[in-house]
C-alpha cells in the first residue's frame, strides 16, 4: 500500500490568502450562513420518513 | 393503551422517548430503561477530552426531564429480552438489572407492546490486550474517559514545557472500529491544544487508523466540487495533515498495547510498533450483552441478533460479497422481522455490511472499518421508530410504517479542528446519502450538490451552535421538536 506520509508530503498545501479567509471573521461570518443553508438543504432531503410507508 | 418500552437513552432512544410522549399522546405509556442517570451530547465529549469543557456542560441528568414529560424513567441494565412472554404471561417483556444506587442489584420484568432498541454499543476494549482506560491507553468515549484523557493530555504537556520531547499517537484500537471522525477530530484539537501551550515542536503526533487512505471516515470517503472541481476527501484531509505537520499510519489493525507501545500491522502485512506518551485509542464496538429467549424459556439470540451482537432488522443479511452489495440491502423501517413490534435503531441495528471496502492482510487480519450511524441518522431512526409505532397503534399490526434507509438519509459531519471563537476551526462535511447509492448516482455513489466540505472558523461557529442547541433539544424545552435530528 502506498505510504501516507509520501502521500501527505505531496498534498496540496493551502494558501497565505486561503489560511487567511478561514479565519475572517466577515468571510467566515458568510460561510456561517452558507453551510448552514447546505445543510438545511440536505436535512430536509432526507427527512420524510412517513412519505414512503410500506407493510 | 399500548406501552413502549425504550431501551438506552442516547440520540436514537432519547429522541425515540421525547418524540413518543409528544406523538404518541397521554393515553399511551413510555418507559425508558437506561443504565446511565445523565444523557451525554457525545459529540461535544471531544472538547472535554482537551480540557475545554466539563463533563457538566456535555451531560444533564435524566430523570427530570422524563418526569416533566411523564415518561417512567428505569436507570437500569436491560438483560434479557422475553418477545413471546413466558408461562406466566403472553406480553413480551425485558428484564432489567437496577443500576440506580436506590435500588442497586434489584432484578426487574417489564412488559411491552413495542420495543424499542436503542442501546448503543458496548465498548468492546477487550478486543485489543492493554487497550483502554484499564490498559495502557485513553478514551473519549464517556465523560469520565475524556475527563480522564484531558488530565492525561496535561502531563503530557507539562512534560514538553520541561523540554523534553513526546510522542503523541490518536487513533482506533482496532481493525474493525468505527468513528473515525471522532479520532480524526481528537487529534486536531490535541494539536491546536499543543500549539495553544507554545509545545507543538516538541510533539510528534501521528494518527493511526483502520482506513485505507484518509479521509474514509469508514465511509468509503467523499467526493464533492470546490473550485469548479471535483475532488476527493483524501486529498482535502491529507492537504489538513500536511498543514498541521501530522503524521499517519493506515489500514492499520493494533493487535496490542504494551506501555508506551503501539503493536500494529498492516493490510500489506507489515507489522510496526508505534512508541508514545500520550495515545488516545477509541475501541471497536460490539452490542450490548442482551440475551433473548422464547416462550419456553429457550435462549434465541442468535435469531434476534448477528454475531456482533447487533439486533437484526429489516435489511439483507446474506453475507453477499462487498462488490456485490447493494444500497436497497440497507434497512428502512428497523423492525425486527421475526418479531416486529421490536424495532432498532442507531448503532443497536446490525449493518449489513461495511460502506468501506473491507481487507483482509496477508496474515488474514481483517482490516474493516465499521459504519457509523450515530448522530442525525441515530435520531431520525428513533423518531421514525415512534412514527411507525403511532401508525401500528391506530391502525394495527397490518398498518404500514414509514422507511428511512440510510442509503436515502444525508448526514452531516462537524469535525472540531481547535476550538476557540476566533481561532477555532473544523471542517464541515454533509454527505447525501449516507450510504453511497449507485444505482441513483452511478459515478460516485452520491449526490455531488449535497456532498461537500470546507474548513474554516465557520466550522468551528457551527459544532457550538449545534451544541447549545442539540442540548436545549434533549432537555426538551420550548419548540424543541422544531428542530430537526
Amino acid at each position: 500500500m502506498e505510504d501516507a506520509n509520501e502521500s501527505i508530503a505531496r498534498a496540496p498545501l493551502p494558501t497565505e490568502k486561503t489560511l487567511r479567509q478561514r479565519k475572517n471573521l466577515l468571510t467566515q461570518a458568510m460561510r456561517f450562513a452558507a453551510i448552514n443553508l447546505k445543510m438545511i438543504k440536505m436535512i430536509r432531503k432526507g427527512h420524510h420518513p412517513m412519505e414512503r410507508k410500506v407493510k | 393503551m399500548a406501552r413502549v418500552v425504550i431501551l438506552g437513552a442516547g440520540v436514537a432512544g432519547h429522541t425515540a422517548a421525547l418524540h413518543a410522549r409528544r406523538i404518541l399522546g397521554k393515553s399511551n405509556e413510555i418507559i425508558v430503561i437506561s443504565p446511565n442517570s445523565r444523557y451525554i451530547w457525545i459529540p461535544s465529549n471531544i472538547w472535554v477530552g482537551v480540557g475545554k469543557m466539563s463533563a457538566e456542560q456535555v451531560t444533564f441528568p435524566l430523570a427530570p426531564v422524563y418526569k416533566k414529560q411523564g415518561i417512567a424513567f428505569h436507570q437500569a441494565l436491560a438483560k434479557e429480552i422475553h418477545p413471546e412472554g413466558d408461562s406466566t404471561t403472553s406480553s413480551g417483556y425485558v428484564t432489567v438489572a437496577y443500576t440506580s444506587p436506590d435500588r442497586s442489584g434489584e432484578i426487574g420484568q417489564i412488559e411491552y407492546d413495542f420495543l424499542i432498541n436503542a442501546t448503543g454499543p458496548k465498548l468492546n476494549f477487550a478486543a485489543t490486550p492493554g487497550l483502554g482506560p484499564d490498559g495502557h491507553t485513553v478514551s473519549v468515549c464517556t465523560s469520565g474517559h475524556a475527563i480522564e484523557a484531558a488530565k492525561a493530555l496535561q502531563e503530557v504537556i507539562a512534560v514538553m514545557k520541561g523540554g523534553k520531547r513526546q510522542a503523541i499517537a490518536i487513533g482506533v484500537g482496532h481493525g474493525t472500529c468505527t468513528c473515525e471522525g471522532a479520532a480524526f477530530e481528537y487529534t486536531f484539537n490535541v494539536e491546536h491544544e499543543l500549539r495553544s501551550a507554545g509545545v507543538r515542536e516538541l510533539a510528534e503526533i501521528t494518527y493511526i487508523t483502520n482506513e485505507y487512505e484518509l479521509g474514509d471516515f469508514g465511509v468509503g470517503g467523499l467526493v464533492f466540487s470546490q473550485s469548479g472541481f471535483q475532488t476527493t476527501s483524501k486529498l482535502w484531509t491529507e492537504s489538513l495533515f500536511r498543514e498541521r505537520g501530522i503524521k499517519a499510519i493506515l489500514g492499520a489493525h493494533v493487535e496490542k498495547i504494551e506501555p508506551g507501545q503501539v503493536h500494529y500491522e498492516q493490510v500489506d502485512g507489515t507489522k510496526g510498533v508505534l512508541r508514545f506518551d500520550f495515545a488516545m485509542l477509541l475501541p471497536p464496538f460490539k452490542g450490548v450483552d442482551l440475551k433473548a429467549f422464547d416462550k419456553e424459556g429457550n435462549e434465541i439470540s442468535e435469531k434476534l441478533f448477528a454475531p456482533s451482537g447487533f439486533m437484526k432488522v429489516d435489511a439483507d443479511y446474506s453475507g453477499k460479497g462487498y462488490e456485490e452489495w447493494l444500497a436497497a440491502d440497507w434497512p428502512k423501517t428497523y423492525r425486527n422481522p421475526l418479531y416486529p413490534n421490536i424495532f432498532a435503531v442507531g448503532i443497536a441495528f446490525a449493518p449489513p455490511h461495511q460502506i468501506s471496502k473491507p481487507r483482509k492482510s496477508p496474515n488474514g487480519t481483517l482490516i474493516a472499518p465499521s459504519p457509523p450511524r450515530t448522530g442525525m441518522p441515530s435520531g431520525i431512526m428513533g423518531k421514525l421508530a415512534v412514527l411507525s409505532i403511532n401508525e401500528l397503534i391506530k391502525g394495527g399490526p397490518s398498518a404500514q410504517v414509514g422507511t428511512a434507509s440510510m442509503a436515502d438519509m444525508g448526514a452531516a459531519c462537524v469535525a472540531s479542528a481547535g476550538s476557540g471563537l476566533r481561532v477555532g476551526s473544523a471542517a464541515s462535511m454533509t454527505m447525501y446519502p449516507v450510504v453511497p447509492d449507485f444505482v441513483a448516482y452511478p459515478n460516485t455513489g452520491r449526490s455531488i450538490d449535497d456532498t461537500f466540505g470546507e474548513i474554516g472558523l465557520a466550522g468551528h461557529w457551527i459544532k457550538l451552535a449545534l451544541h447549545y442547541m442539540f442540548i436545549y433539544k434533549a432537555k426538551a424545552r420550548f419548540g424543541w421538536f422544531l428542530i430537526p435530528e
